[in-house]
């Protein structure tokens, strides 16, 4: 379904991507460790990471009419449509996964049977900011 | 053992609510969802704060079990349903974590919190007053338990069940997708598991799928139903997910969690590591 994660090429970040990852000094880096030992949790919002260090993020921002959806779910779908992760929305409307590298389908669900999807392609050490709108 | 003894729907619980001998806990690794909005009168437990001991890999003893329950305010006989976030994940492990020290009435709220809120029923702020409890936990009830050393006896002789994600058990991941990835451990898959990750026994809403649906997926992926069971995962919360399956729903007599999982497995020595996407 995926490269292996070492590859370390070019991202294609597809055209959902809303730009370069920055890596400037002020990036906030792929959680370390200590994120980890936190368990299988699904941590809901937080800073959104600029620089992906051997990460391949996604990450982004769910809208509707422009403002932050703040409840729902995001679910990471492999390249055959099998369901591999899922998050809750931030009070902002944020989102985040550490995929591997590939194509992969986003799928949001949001109360009063919203639906939406949008697919993105990850690679390592390569942040991908989307903003889903629903 | 049936469906209705251990599965609440969202409507039971509205109509249900308040009831004596009835509490509802919210499991979370993240606390601040219940902070942000939890289901009237639910209390809160923390699986890792108040599940886990501080210093030691293991669970809180029998003792500081029952201290939480008291402080929590649930007694022996109180119905206990648990619900949460994850698609129930962290409320399926302390579902059996509940049973692990002999509580006896337990049930979780199927689609948990997830189906909850997409229905958007009401969450409030508001944290309940329980009185204290003297709460007694029974000594641990290993047949619901694997550690390591059964885990690798198993090994082409019981049905292993590798319920984490295909590129976690191939390898290629060592944690779910919305997780950073660690490096300590080894990646790959203990030899002769059967991969059905735990969101084959889900909707997508959260709840659980039919009792035909459960059979036919872990029959597929070549479960043998008539040998015993260890599920496993990376931290033992999603295979307690799946152990709610074989065990409470399809009612398998002899299942066990094994909660060391893959941290534990992936950093032991010597053992037997398979990578790739066979079993």
């Amino acid at each position: 379904m995926s490269a292996a994660p070492a590859s370390t090429g070019p991202a294609s970040t597809g055209p959902a991507s809303t730009g370069p990852a920055s890596t400037g000094a002020a990036s906030t880096q792929a959680a370390g460790p200590q994120a980890v030992a936190a368990g299988c949790g699904a941590p809901a919002g937080g800073a959104a990471i600029t620089d992906a260090g051997n990460q391949a993020v996604v990450q982004g921002r769910v809208t509707k009419d422009g403002s932050a959806v703040g409840t729902g779910y995001v679910r990471l779908l492999n390249g055959d449509g099998e369901f591999v992760a899922e998050v809750p929305l931030g009070e902002d409307g944020g989102f985040r996964f550490f995929a591997a590298p590939g194509t992969w389908t986003l799928r949001v669900l949001a109360p009063g049977g919203v639906r939406a999807e949008q697919a993105v392609a990850a690679a390592t050490g390569k942040v991908v900011n989307l903003e889903v709108a629903v | 053992m049936s469906r209705s003894d251990v599965l609440v729907d969202a409507d039971w619980v509205e109509a249900h609510n308040g009831d004596p001998g009835l509490v509802l806990v919210e499991v979370d690794e993240d606390t601040s969802a219940y902070d942000k909005g939890h289901i009237r009168n639910a209390v809160k437990i923390d699986w890792k704060k108040d599940l886990q001991d501080p210093v030691r890999r293991d669970f809180v003893d029998k003792e500081g079990f029952a201290a939480l329950l008291s402080e929590r305010g649930i007694s022996n006989d109180d119905t206990v349903v648990l619900y949460g976030g994850n698609n129930n994940w962290f409320a399926a492990y302390a579902y059996w974590y509940f049973k692990l020290y002999g509580h006896q009435n337990v049930k979780l709220l199927d689609g948990g919190r997830k189906k909850w809120e997409l229905e958007s029923r009401e969450l409030v702020t508001e944290v309940p007053k329980r009185e204290a409890t003297s709460y007694t936990a029974q000594d641990q009830d290993l047949s619901i338990r694997a550690f390591r050393d059964e885990v690798v006896a198993a090994i082409g002789q019981e049905n292993l069940v590798d319920v984490r994600s295909p590129d976690e058990f191939a390898g290629r991941l060592l944690a779910p997708a919305h997780l950073p990835q660690e490096q300590a451990q080894r990646g790959g898959h203990i030899p002769t598991a059967k991969n059905v990750p735990w969101s084959k026994a889900a909707e997508e809403d959260g709840t659980f799928k039919s009792d035909d649906a459960l059979r036919a997926v872990y029959g597929d992926a070549g479960v043998d139903f008539s040998i015993d069971t260890i599920a496993y995962c990376r931290i033992g919360e999603r295979s307690a997910h799946t152990w709610f399956v074989f065990h409470e729903l399809l009612g398998q007599p002899n299942v066990k969690n094994y909660d060391g999982s893959w941290t534990e497995y992936g950093s032991l020595v010597g053992v037997p590591i398979k990578t790739g996407d066979e079993s």
